[in-house]
């Protein structure tokens, strides 16, 4: 069975049953550029769920998928920080298991990359500019 | 910002005018006002209140289109026209290679398969006339400045800029140098900055990313009409 691949074909079919359909398949992996089946090891409080699945080598073992209401727009810095060593492999416990985690009241709260949104991050000078800009000429 | 909080409340103490003091006054909290306002962008939590309103948050999915209200229908057709065109354009960046310094070298690697920029449909183009990007990587001279602006000149619109590095960005280390340009920006007007000395492929590949998010608010269609 295994040697000609046929179990290959059964473990695509239980990963679209997994995933709910061929419909919903599909939008993962429009969204995802993958189709994996997985086990949901966490959500972390902004909904991203986090998956595991050590059939597939290390480095593709796990991953995140982004919570509904990123959409298209996700990316990496979505990721809060207490995922992020369990992501990158930087440990194997989940942040559930680790006792060890630092936890002090005068840590901040995981922010995403604000870059192009309206709350993102404008640097002003205070003194005044020392180089004129060149404005060009009109057309004539 | 602790500069000209101090200067106007030593003037009102140096001159008895009240109606000066007090105006300096409303200077200081309006300077208090903007500070605060970035204290609390810092500060103000992301995680949600309740339990409940995290499921909503979570059930709601964030639609593809960043163009959402449209009025009427043409507004709505001209807006699906932007989307097209945005997917297509930022599904196929082709940048210049402008490869100054080390930091060519991470350019060098996203392009290897490791970080495989291809999968974004970014493929480097030698020609600046069939590029829509230029990653700027590396020390820009005084040398090299009138080249790159030349450069960016053939580039056909639309056109992007990546200033990769602290030396594109600002001058980095090279930033007191006779020789350098503090900064690519001084000569042509940058999309992004990739922070790092050098930034690593994969940071650069985020700063293509985000680049892509850039393209994808681009409401070029519906700023045509609006003329």
């Amino acid at each position: 069975m295994s040697y000609f691949g046929v179990d290959r074909v059964f473990t695509l079919l239980r990963t679209i049953k997994q995933y709910g359909g061929i419909r919903q398949s599909f939008l993962k992996i429009f969204r995802m550029d993958s189709l994996r089946p997985g086990v949901v090891v966490g959500v972390d409080k902004f909904g991203n769920k986090y998956f595991e699945n050590n059939y597939y080598f290390y480095g593709r073992n796990r991953w995140v998928e982004y919570a509904p209401q990123y959409g298209m727009d996700y990316d990496g810095s979505q990721v809060p920080v207490e995922w992020f060593g369990w992501l990158h492999y930087k440990t194997d416990l989940l942040p559930s298991q680790d006792p060890s985690r630092p936890k002090y009241k005068w840590m901040l709260e995981h922010t995403p990359n604000l870059t192009g949104t309206p709350r993102q991050y404008m640097p002003y000078s205070t003194t005044q500019s020392k180089v004129q800009p060149w404005v060009p000429p009109p057309k004539k | 910002m602790l500069r000209s909080a101090l200067v106007p409340a030593k003037e009102a103490l140096n001159n008895q005018c009240v109606v000066r003091s007090f105006v300096a006054c409303c200077n200081n909290l309006k300077v208090q006002k903007r500070d605060q306002s970035t204290t609390q962008v810092r500060d103000q939590s992301t995680q949600p209140a309740t339990a409940s309103s995290t499921e909503v948050a979570a059930q709601k999915r964030k639609p593809y289109s960043p163009f959402q209200n449209t009025n009427n229908v043409a507004e709505y057709a001209l807006a699906r026209l932007d989307d097209l065109l945005n997917w297509g354009r930022k599904g196929s960046v082709w940048p210049l290679t402008f490869g100054l310094a080390c930091c060519a070298v991470e350019m060098m690697h996203i392009a290897a398969p490791r970080y495989d920029m291809d999968r974004y449909g970014v493929v480097f183009r030698a020609s600046p006339r069939q590029a829509d990007c230029i990653i700027v990587a590396g020390t820009l001279t005084n040398k090299m400045a009138p080249a790159l602006r030349k450069v960016y000149d053939q580039m056909p619109e639309p056109r992007w800029v990546i200033s990769m590095g602290s030396c594109a960005n600002g001058g980095g280390y090279y930033h007191y140098s006779y020789s350098v340009v503090r900064g690519c920006d001084r000569i042509i007007p940058v999309d992004i900055y990739v922070p790092g000395c050098p930034p690593t492929a994969e940071a650069l590949m985020y700063g293509v990313l985000q680049l892509q998010k850039k393209i994808k608010r681009y409401n070029t269609v519906q700023m045509w009409y609006r003329k």
